[in-house]
């Protein structure tokens, strides 16, 4: 065990083989309850449209379902498996549970492991880590859910204000609000990557109209030719 | 109230999601209690967890007055208690709300417009929602334990080899960064075509955007260079707020 975790641990207490052997069986029981529960709260999640649909006598349109899933998928599924393989490491199994049913993982869970791993001076692979890294996962998701529980009570009275006519445009908008505020985030990240998939997606809207409305399907061609710019200058070093 | 805004807005919808929520609120209690207890008998200092879990409440506000933003943001057209419960939990604003725009054109409509929406295209958009962010869920549920034991297990043969050897760098990360980089070209792009002529003459897309950007440009001025860290979390929600009030304000003025 590392000085650095020497610091938070009282040596008095465990022989470092029964830390193993404790550590080995309590890891096991964390992927014992983190897949029973995952999967509970999965048929919990998928469960909502249905029953809503249910009590308003409409079911979800599966054609237009897998129409959505299909573009969705494609970038999405890839995405979720970079973010599996790289943030599992740091999360730990218990957090790595934890976060990808609570989400919010790049923004909030891992700067809160990382800012817990700093405040307990723990390291990455060791058993004082792990738990760390659990405790602060799972505290930030509770407050999370405590903050927006509360922020709902206050939005329900607020109710007919947010749906005024005055407001449509606002929530009308809230699309271009998002990838305008994110487009420039990420052009300003890598410029390099941001400019022909730009520039040929607005000549393509301009030229073909009928583009306009089929944004799901630029999404494609547009994230494609991305990943290859950017492909091609991570190998030319240029990233 | 429209019948779709009552529908979406139902008080028996309001439940369901805080019996989602409490569900996934007690997985993380139980979590925390075991590691806790473990924390304890593998000899760490009680002090030190509790400094944990109090720093990391401090950490957590903040960001989660974000989301809140978020959900005031989707419960315009989604309803309030969809955005509570896709914000709560998996998501984060800019998936859930560009998912919903694709799931929209799916099933038919322009996209997330209040005047086309009906509580049909509703429960097929938050299906999409659900199932399309399930990806990482189902990587956990299948994949987590055989990784975590490779990681573990590598990292106690190698350790010293480790040491020595150079980290190859990835194209994971940039892979990611450009993946979301095509797809905000392919939304800008869309809203450029959509003030010429042939596109609508509507320039409003492009003008909310617009104002969505210089807003972040600020932000990333105010964290890049003068280190207002504390605001990185605020700058995606605020900048959209500022935005769709712009267009409010806008609509308003012509």
């Amino acid at each position: 065990m590392s000085k650095a975790t020497n610091n938070m641990t009282n040596q008095k207490a465990v022989s470092p083989q029964e830390k193993a052997a404790f550590f080995a069986e309590f890891n096991n029981g964390l992927h014992r309850i983190g897949r029973i529960t995952l999967v509970l709260a999965v048929i919990m999640l998928v469960s909502v449209p249905f029953i809503v649909g249910a009590m308003n006598g409409v079911m979800p349109d599966m054609k237009g379902f897998l129409k959505g899933f299909a573009t969705v998928g494609l970038i999405y599924i890839p995405v979720a498996i970079v973010e599996f393989l790289v943030y599992t490491p740091m999360l730990g199994v218990g957090g790595s549970y934890l976060s990808f049913i609570t989400g919010n993982v790049t923004n909030m869970k891992i700067p809160c492991v990382m800012n817990a791993k700093d405040i307990a001076k723990t390291e990455a692979g060791t058993p004082e880590h792990e738990i760390v890294s659990t405790i602060s996962v799972a505290v930030s998701a509770i407050t999370t859910t405590l903050v927006i529980v509360a922020g709902v009570i206050l939005l329900v009275p607020l109710q007919p204000i947010l749906q005024a006519e005055a407001l449509l445009p606002a929530f009308n908008n809230v699309v271009p609000a998002l990838f305008g505020a994110l487009g420039l985030k990420y052009f300003l990240k890598s410029p390099q990557i941001a400019v022909v998939p730009l520039v040929l997606m607005s000549v393509l809207c301009i030229a073909v109209p009928a583009a306009i409305s089929q944004t799901s399907l630029l999404l494609i061609p547009s994230g494609g030719l991305a990943l290859l710019i950017g492909y091609l200058l991570f190998k030319k070093g240029k990233l | 109230m429209n019948s779709y805004l009552a529908s979406v807005n139902a008080g028996y919808f309001y439940g369901i999601v805080a019996l989602v929520l409490a569900f996934i609120t007690g997985m993380c209690l139980i979590f925390c209690v075991k590691s806790y207890r473990a924390g304890v008998a593998i000899g760490m200092e009680e002090k030190a967890l509790r400094k944990v879990i109090t720093s990391s409440v401090m950490f957590t506000l903040l960001p989660s007055i974000s989301i809140l933003l978020g959900v005031i943001a989707l419960s315009g057209t989604l309803g309030v208690p969809l955005s509570w419960l896709r914000l709560s939990v998996i998501g984060a604003l800019q998936y859930e709300l560009n998912v919903a725009e694709i799931a929209a054109q799916g099933v038919g409509l322009s996209g997330l417009n209040l005047a086309e929406l009906n509580i049909g295209a509703f429960v097929t958009i938050a299906l999409v929602m659900t199932v399309g962010i399930l990806g990482g869920v189902f990587c956990c549920i299948f994949f987590l334990k055989k990784y975590m034991n490779k990681l573990q297990g590598g990292n106690n043969q190698d350790a010293t080899q480790d040491e020595n050897k150079e980290k190859k760098p990835s194209f994971g990360a940039h892979a990611t960064t450009a993946m979301f980089v095509g797809l905000c070209a392919a939304y800008i792009g869309s809203y450029i075509g959509k003030v010429m002529p042939g596109g609508g003459s509507d320039w409003m897309p492009l003008f909310v955007a617009g104002v969505a950007a210089a807003c972040m440009a600020v932000f990333e001025y105010l964290i890049q260079k003068k280190q207002y860290l504390a605001l990185e979390n605020f700058s995606l929600a605020a900048s959209m707020l500022v935005a769709m009030a712009a267009a409010v304000l806008v609509n308003l003025a012509i």
